[in-house]
């Protein structure tokens, strides 16, 4: 008897493990971060100094970043070093961290007031938390001199900013989501790149009775479901509804985002999707390998599909791979010119405890100066810059798409605060599984949105 | 007399200073790393915090009271419960037969042992990975064997919010059934060999041997096994964020997955830690009332 207690007790031990989990990381003295914020928006000051020849005390910047695949690690330390052999009173410890590991290494650093001077974000809901509660600096003195913001595209500053400062600068990518397809399989069946939904879905009947599946989706990820419901929202409403919505002058309860959850069942019911897609992850892989095998055609997806396949599958990329700009809707709102996606993708921020701000922003402008970005086209990337000219014709389609928008639409997951965003990837996943109706869909969503917002 | 008493004094009090000696690093590690968490998240789920503002703010039981009308806990809390009862009734009988076959079999058995054990010695996030590729309606191994029975494949699992957890749980007990094995294996191997022999020489059956005198000898090991099964089950985690992440549509969500939504995706870091709270009373009330009831009957 007493063996079964004590053998319970180490049992109730092993519990335990799981709360420790949740309760790392507390008790910040709020005043150092106070007086540490102060410290660093005083920095600007030094700014005037920075054009002449660095001289001082040597200063070590910690930088983080999530460029974890081959051959950006590399490069990231390499323009590192460039900033310091030009800045000598400068090192930078460069770490690379892994995606998923990332966002959860950062908020523990941030409520320990320990976070790296330079880290990478996405900007939307996140940044905006960042910016309220003082863990970032506010750039935009440093942005403004020189003009140094009119490098970068329009879009992209406009995703930096947050109550008319610049908080980030815009460096690593340009991803929309479009439409990929297989050309052979078009071709095979003497089909059309669509121009409205109405023509999309006559396609999809014809690539059905030929027994393909015409949308590969793997949907446990959520925010791949999440793709088809913010462009049939956008097609349908304009960007509006969702803006006004989630700055709270409007509601979720809105006509476009029912259209847009009733087309996406309507869909489902006819098998346009791959069956069982709400259990497949999209991060292994699982949605392009029914493209790769050619028992899908199209599938709809960030554009940074295109170097994704490049390196999985040279082969496809060279013979199979097109894309085209989501359709528009017959009797829609939304300009079909808009886009979805983020002009930037990763957004790098200078922490608000940060020594040396000004330091920090100068290390990021050699992510992205002149040479870094011949390097990114290089690599199959789109630089968030002006007059970007890319030599592959898909990732020019890409670029076009951007310039001739005439609106971005963040997705909705990056753009809605972490707790609304995550109800929002839910429930687009129970409409994909049609667990719930748009309309009880939109219900939530508003009232989400009303816990969070407090209005 | 006078002497010996003070060397037996001196001896306790040396024994106890070295104990001590050797306790602390123990019990320092302890209340740092166990006691100040379970604290601190049970002051943590008193307050309103994101994770990383500066500024707490006091909730009192506002937390506490939303957990206690949270549909989505009681779901997660259900869905333990499945997986408590399921594991409990899949992997010990299983175990225990495999221990049993490993046991009389002898010798040429060895290399059984050592695949049977095979799975326990993968990764939880290698097993997921696996079996999310063995799931998969299309290409999947389940799937392509279903086509072979004249099936029509596309044997969707991880998808299908009635039959994701079951899915889950097969590899759950795919992977801890040799645990077990390995733990009743022990427990057999520590019978006296005696004991078999005088079953044997009295003219019983295997069958008789193992229901009759072995299964009661261990009657004890049993009882932890299926401890240590409930509370694993109750605060199960790894496979479930591997394979669906809660998904779909909550039909797998566990209140650990639950917590760590909150605690580190949503930003509630609070919520996160009333929710593990609640966890460990829930957790250490059912592990007590089960502990009670097995010994209860034993004193009986």
């Amino acid at each position: 008897m007493k063996k079964a207690i004590s053998k319970a007790l180490a049992a109730g031990m092993a519990i335990v493990m799981t709360l420790s989990i949740a309760a790392c990381g507390s008790s910040t003295p709020a005043a150092t971060s106070t007086s540490t914020a102060a410290a660093s928006s005083a920095a600007p000051s030094s700014t005037a100094a920075e054009s002449s020849a660095p001289a001082g005390e040597p200063v070590k910047l910690t930088f983080w970043h999530i460029q974890t695949t081959e051959p950006f690690p590399g490069l990231m330390e390499e323009w590192m070093k460039n900033f310091s052999a030009e800045n000598p009173n400068y090192t930078v410890e460069v770490t690379a961290v892994q995606n998923d590991a990332f966002k959860q290494k950062l908020l523990i650093s941030m409520s320990s007031n320990q976070s790296p001077d330079i880290f990478p974000h996405w900007s939307g809901g996140p940044m905006n938390q960042y910016a309220d509660e003082g863990k970032i600096a506010d750039l935009t003195t440093y942005m403004n001199e020189n003009n140094y913001k009119d490098r970068f595209m329009t879009a992209a500053i406009n995703q930096a900013t947050y109550k008319d400062k610049i908080w980030a600068v815009p460096v690593e990518n340009t991803s929309v989501a479009m439409f990929f397809y297989n050309k052979e399989l078009f071709a095979k069946y003497n089909l059309q790149v669509p121009k409205t939904i109405k023509e999309l879905e006559a396609l999809c009947d014809t690539l059905k009775k030929n027994g393909i599946i015409p949308f590969s989706l793997a949907n446990k990820t959520q925010w791949t479901g999440s793709m088809y419901y913010m462009y049939l929202a956008d097609r349908f409403g304009g960007p509006e509804p969702f803006n006004a919505a989630a700055q709270r002058t409007g509601s979720f309860e809105n006509e476009a985002f029912t259209q847009a959850g009733n087309k996406i069942q309507e869909w489902v019911k006819k098998d346009y999707f791959n069956k069982g897609f709400n259990g497949l992850d999209e991060d292994s892989g699982q949605s392009r390998t029914l493209l790769y095998s050619g028992k899908a055609a199209m599938t709809l997806m960030g554009s940074w599909f295109l170097s994704t396949v490049k390196g999985e599958n040279q082969e496809f990329f060279d013979k199979n791979v097109g894309s085209f700009p989501f359709p528009a809707a017959d009797d829609g709102k939304g300009d079909p010119n808009s886009v979805v996606g983020t002009v930037g993708d990763n957004f790098y921020s200078v922490s608000a405890t940060s020594k040396d701000v000004a330091g920090a922003f100068k290390a990021i402008t050699y992510l992205i100066d002149d040479k870094a970005v011949a390097t990114r086209i290089e690599n199959g990337r789109v630089p968030p810059v002006k007059g970007v000219k890319v030599t592959d014709p898909r990732l020019q389609d890409v670029l076009n798409a951007v310039e001739k928008a005439p609106y971005v639409q963040l997705w909705y997951d990056q753009y809605l605060p972490a707790e609304v965003a995550q109800v929002h990837k839910d429930t687009s996943q129970a409409i994909f599984g049609l667990a719930k109706t748009p309309e009880q869909v939109n219900k939530e969503m508003e009232a989400a949105a009303k816990k969070y917002f407090g209005k | 007399m006078q002497s010996t008493k003070s060397l037996l004094s001196y001896r306790k009090r040396n024994t106890a200073i070295a104990a001590t000696v050797f306790l602390i690093p123990v019990f320092l590690f302890i209340l740092i790393f166990i006691v100040y968490p379970i604290i601190n998240s049970f002051w943590l789920s008193l307050h309103n915090w994101n994770g990383i503002s500066s500024k707490k703010i006091f909730y009192g039981l506002e937390n506490w009271k939303t957990l206690a009308t949270d549909t989505v806990f009681y779901k997660s809390f259900l869905n333990n419960i499945i997986i408590v009862i399921l594991s409990i009734a899949i992997q010990l009988p299983i175990a225990m037969a495999l221990a049993f076959l490993l046991d009389t079999g002898g010798k040429k058995l060895n290399f059984l042992k050592m695949v049977y054990f095979l799975p326990m010695l993968m990764s939880s996030v290698a097993v997921g990975f696996l079996f999310k590729y063995t799931y998969d309606p299309q290409f999947g191994l389940i799937s392509a064997v279903s086509t072979l029975f004249g099936g029509e494949g596309m044997v969707d699992l991880l998808g299908n919010p009635k039959v994701a957890i079951y899915a889950v749980i097969t590899v759950i007990c795919w992977q801890y059934i040799p645990f077990y094995m390995v733990y009743f294996l022990a427990a057999f191997s520590s019978l006296p060999e005696e004991l078999y022999e005088a079953s044997i020489i009295d003219g019983a059956t295997y069958g008789q041997y193992f229901w009759k005198v072995a299964l009661p000898c261990m009657k004890g090991t049993v009882k932890s096994a299926a401890v240590l099964s409930l509370v694993g089950s109750l605060k199960y985690f790894d496979l479930i964020y591997v394979m669906t992440q809660g998904g779909p549509n909550g039909a797998t969500e566990l209140m650990a997955t639950y917590m760590y939504k909150n605690a580190f995706q949503t930003m509630q870091m609070s919520y996160g830690s009333t929710i593990a709270s609640g966890m460990f009373l829930v957790i250490t009330l059912i592990s007590l009332l089960t502990l009670r009831a097995l010994n209860g009957r034993e004193e009986a």
